[in-house]
């Protein structure tokens, strides 16, 4: 038992308050006359009632509550002695292993489990031991046990990963063990196997880990003697057109770092895995090193590309992976009225030229020329002015839509003079506004986290810069939903879906004759974003890295994804979209159905090009942005401080809590039964002047 | 509708009538009107008039020569005997300033005294009046023409100070030259023995003494029950007390004393009244009037 503030301990002299003010109370009290204390004072137990404290019950209550005040302002705290060294029997240790793709350099991963061997295996019989791995992400191998046969079996079945690194992860996960274990203030050991990267000081800085923890790193490696690696990078691989047969050309970056001198090095290209290109450099010391394979024809349908170079110590990196389809565009339809100009809709067409992964391949019909065979291999028609054709070609449209095709009818001044409005449509346009006079409208209202507008969630001004001197006005429809709106209130965007496909209403102008929206850095991306929006679309890179989330297309209605390491992954789809977290390096293939279906799509994962980085830092670096206690402290057996103990504890607390029974107490003795009674007998005033 | 006698002798209801006089011809005709037959009857020889007879005259006062002339009961009234003198003395220490039920017993003897002198006037006495504490603080002397002054006196006196009976009663006894009754009203916080030889300074002095006890409620049945400071009103004393455990030892000291009292005034003999204030006064005016009667000559 000891005092955090031990100089308040003073204030128990002020126990002798209540003493005194009860010896004083009674003179002080207004006395009971009585005609004669004749018969009292015969009395043998005089003496015992002149004594000054009648009332011990009450006074031992207030200066209990008293003591009770002065212990509470000098923060009482419990600590054992036992409990705050390390060699007490019952200790509870736990290994954070870092389990990220570095870790897989040449030797380190076997020393590493050594280490956490030996951590595990020089623990007492009633000491308690956690196994945490971590990467980017902390799973918990092993939880707390005294079985340390069952620790070591954990560690056994561990292998370095694809993942990066991310200290946090594992701190945070080791704080959590500690707080459920209940340990109170016995410490809690935790050994931190790593190869001490730097890159995985993410998060870490502000983290708050209790006092009790104390945080001793096994370090694998030191900035003394960073370890050389070179790492591979696909930065382009872009289909051109060269000859009779599409080709792709591929570029890629070899990074070396801490090398001493420059080295020769073979980067080789593979295409569905086949040899498709080799390049032998010479590879600087520290720094990029750009290689361009020559283009090579492009393969049909889905495409696996790989480039390799000579592998080091850690091989993990010196392999990357891209996918991309060789025929992946949208196609679609610009339905434009007879007299339409060509200009017209010269932007438009011009703006969805450009772009790949997917490509827009743009077809300008007649509205008569819509029907079911038409729409076969469209994934949107565009209705430039133009109404939704009748009849049997509207049926077809309708279905085609309701099977996940993508509608978009842009509002002009031919359509504001009909009156009608077709069903499938979200909205009714009510007028062609005119608004040259004050010098054209703008977007005022927009939904931003809409994801039609999603590329301009950082600069939503860009939205609101271009002016439309003339636009059609809209009204909802058919339960259509208002995603943008003109500075005039009156709606520019709006949006339904038909079954699993999605229509979309324009008011606002998308050439340059009624605004100048295409002119504005805003069109290009809009239009593109309405365009893979309303196919249900999204850009597919070329690669993705380890630690991300696939979002799986909509074009899978069942999605499996196989996996790099062949397991098979069935995720459940929200409200939004199905994804599946990216763990591995490798290509992931999403199935419809069944995994023995044709893919779907195929998405290749690499590992995070920071996680190549194998400069270290040292331990007291790693532990310096952690909060509540410096490294020096945290990695010692220096005992958690006093003033956290008592945080802790907060015994000041609970005597409070009793003080305030106590003084509960007091009140309602001294105010009930004879001691609330001051003057059960009313005595007459003195006669005065003798009426 | 006919009020209780009893009710015009309710000390508290007396409290409320400032006027002493007053005060005692209330108490006087309210008592005597619960009386059926005349207590004043003359004890001299000298013929004063006749009246006629009413139920309770004394038969022997019928003159029988008067009743054969005219056949009808005629009373001989003589005049009074107006000897006796009455001096009342009344404690005013500071104990006597103390009531518990709304009247002090200061109060309640002012209210007797008062009240017996005007009976006593109407009984032909001579009144007088001696106040004392430690020693007497006012005196009226006896006469039969002092009962304005006597009351006016008691109205104006104060109990206050510390008192003793033996000195007074001593210079008392040697201001009354000639026979007589005293009536003396006190608290009797004194020995007995003390008390006893007060009474018997007076009865040497051939005085008749009818003392009268004046008692409070809360004296006689200490009803405490919460610890505080008692102080004695005269010496001032504090003492802590917890009732509780005092009352039973209490009251038996309180009730020894008061026999023993008034064993040493019957052995002094004296007559000894306890009157509590909580009670009404017709007791001590029976008690006064009986040792009066027996004090009566007829001549």
């Amino acid at each position: 038992m000891g005092f955090l503030v031990p100089a308040f301990l003073a204030g128990f002299a002020a126990v002798v308050v209540p003493i005194v003010l009860h010896l004083r109370h009674r003179d002080k009290d207004t006395p009971h006359r009585f005609p004669s204390l004749m018969f009292v004072e015969r009395l043998p137990i005089r003496t015992a009632q002149r004594r000054r404290i009648t009332d011990w019950p009450l006074l031992l209550l207030r200066a209990l509550a008293i003591v009770l005040l002065v212990l509470a302002f000098a923060r009482p705290l419990w600590s054992r002695p036992g409990v705050t060294h390390a060699s007490v029997s019952d200790r509870t240790v736990i290994v954070l292993l870092d389990r990220s793709m570095s870790m897989g350099h040449r030797g380190v991963w076997e020393r590493a489990v050594n280490e956490a061997r030996r951590a595990i295996a020089g623990l007492g019989a009633t000491d308690r031991v956690a196994l945490v791995l971590f990467d980017d992400e902390a799973y918990v191998a092993q939880p707390l046990t005294t079985d340390k046969g069952l620790a070591l079996a954990a560690l056994a079945n561990a292998k370095p990963g694809a993942a990066g690194t991310r200290y946090a992860a594992g701190l945070r996960t080791a704080r959590q063990i500690a707080a459920d274990a209940r340990t109170g203030l016995a410490p809690v050991d935790v050994v931190l196997v790593t190869d001490m990267q730097r890159s995985g000081l993410a998060g870490l800085a502000g983290l708050e880990i209790p006092a009790t923890m104390r945080v001793r790193t096994v370090g694998l490696s030191s900035s003394a003697t960073s370890r050389p690696n070179a790492s591979v990078a696909v930065t382009e691989a872009r289909p051109i057109t060269g000859g009779a047969r599409e080709q792709l050309a591929v570029t890629a970056h070899v990074t070396s770092r801490s090398a001493s001198v420059a080295r020769p090095m073979t980067v080789m290209l593979r295409l569905n895995g086949r040899p498709s290109g080799t390049r032998m450099l010479s590879v600087n010391a520290a720094g990029d090193t750009k290689v361009a394979f020559d283009p090579v024809p492009i393969p049909a349908g889905l495409v696996r590309g790989e480039v390799t170079i000579d592998a080091d110590s850690l091989a993990a990196d010196d392999t990357t992976r891209f996918t991309l389809t060789s025929n992946d565009e949208v196609r679609v339809l610009l339905v434009a009225p007879d007299d339409a100009e060509r200009d017209e809709t010269l932007y438009i067409e011009r703006a969805l030229a450009v772009g790949r992964a997917p490509s827009v391949r743009l077809q300008r019909v007649r509205p008569s020329a819509i029907d079911a065979d038409e729409l076969r291999d469209v994934a949107l028609v565009l209705l430039w002015d133009a109404p939704p054709p009748s009849g049997s070609a509207g049926e077809a449209l309708r279905a085609w839509t309701t099977r996940g095709g993508g509608l978009v009818q842009l509002a002009g001044r031919r359509l504001a003079r009909r009156s009608s409005t077709a069903a499938i449509l979200p909205a009714s346009i009510e007028n062609y506004a005119d608004r040259s006079d004050d010098r054209g409208g703008s977007l005022g209202d927009v939904r931003i986290d809409h994801p039609l507008l999603a590329p301009f969630r950082e600069t939503p001004a860009a939205l609101v810069a271009p002016r439309f001197l003339r636009h059609a006005r809209l009204e909802p429809a058919n339960g259509g939903e208002i995603v943008a709106r003109f500075d005039d209130g009156s709606a520019a965007i709006i949006e339904r879906t038909e079954g699993t496909g999605r229509v979309i209403e324009l008011g606002m102008p998308l050439d340059a004759r009624a605004g100048d929206f295409p002119l504005q850095p805003a069109y290009l991306p809009f239009v593109r974003r309405l365009v893979l929006y309303a196919t249900g679309r999204a850009a597919t890179p070329l690669a993705r890295t380890t630690g991300e989330s696939w979002v799986l297309p909509a074009a899978a209605r069942e999605p499996v994804v196989s996996t790099p390491d062949g397991s098979i992954v069935r995720p459940a789809r929200d409200s939004r979209a199905a994804s599946v977290p990216l763990r591995e390096s490798g290509i992931y293939v999403l199935h419809d159905g069944q995994t023995r279906s044709a893919p779907v799509a195929e998405l290749a994962v690499n590992t995070p090009p920071a996680e190549s980085d194998l400069s270290a830092i040292s331990e007291a670096e790693l532990l310096a942005g952690v909060r509540r206690g410096d490294a020096s402290a945290m990695t010692s057996d220096t005992p958690p401080a006093p003033a956290e103990i008592e945080r802790r504890q907060g015994l000041w607390r609970i005597v409070i809590g009793v003080l305030a029974l106590l003084l509960l107490l007091e009140m309602l003795m001294a105010s009930r039964g004879w001691r609330g009674v001051a003057n059960p007998l009313t005595t007459v005033p003195s006669s005065g002047d003798g009426s | 509708m006919p009020t209780a006698p009893a009710s015009f002798l309710d000390p508290a209801l007396l409290a409320r009538i400032s006027d002493l006089a007053l005060l005692a011809r209330t108490v006087v005709d309210g008592f005597m009107h619960g009386q059926h037959r005349s207590m004043r009857k003359g004890s001299s020889t000298d013929f004063a008039q006749h009246r006629a007879y009413q139920p309770g005259d004394d038969l022997r006062r019928i003159d029988w020569r008067l009743l054969g002339r005219t056949d009808r009961f005629y009373m001989k009234e003589f005049e009074a005997d107006t000897n006796a003198s009455v001096i009342f003395a009344l404690d005013s220490s500071a104990s006597m300033d103390y009531g518990s039920h709304g009247v002090t017993k200061y109060d309640y003897g002012r209210f007797l005294i008062a009240s017996l002198a005007w009976l006593s006037q109407q009984q032909g006495d001579r009144v007088g009046l001696a106040t004392f504490t430690g020693d007497i603080v006012d005196v009226v002397p006896p006469s039969a023409r002092h009962l304005q002054l006597l009351l006016h006196t008691l109205a104006r006196s104060k109990a206050t100070g510390a008192g003793t009976l033996a000195t007074p009663v001593q210079r008392l006894a040697h201001m009354t030259r000639r026979a007589g009754i005293t009536v003396l009203v006190t608290d009797c916080y004194e020995s007995p023995e003390e008390l006893g030889r007060s009474a018997d300074a007076l009865r040497m002095r051939g005085q008749d003494l009818i003392i009268f006890h004046v008692v409070d409620a809360a004296e006689r049945d200490f009803p405490f029950t919460a610890a505080a400071t008692f102080e004695d009103s005269e010496s001032k004393t504090r003492i802590a007390v917890r009732p509780d455990d005092l009352r039973k030892r209490y009251l038996e000291q309180s009730k020894t004393h008061f026999a023993a009292v008034a064993k040493r005034f019957a052995a002094s003999g004296a007559d000894y009244v306890r009157v509590d204030t909580d009670q009404p006064l017709d007791r001590a005016l029976h008690a006064y009037l009986d040792r009066r009667l027996a004090r009566s000559r007829v001549r």
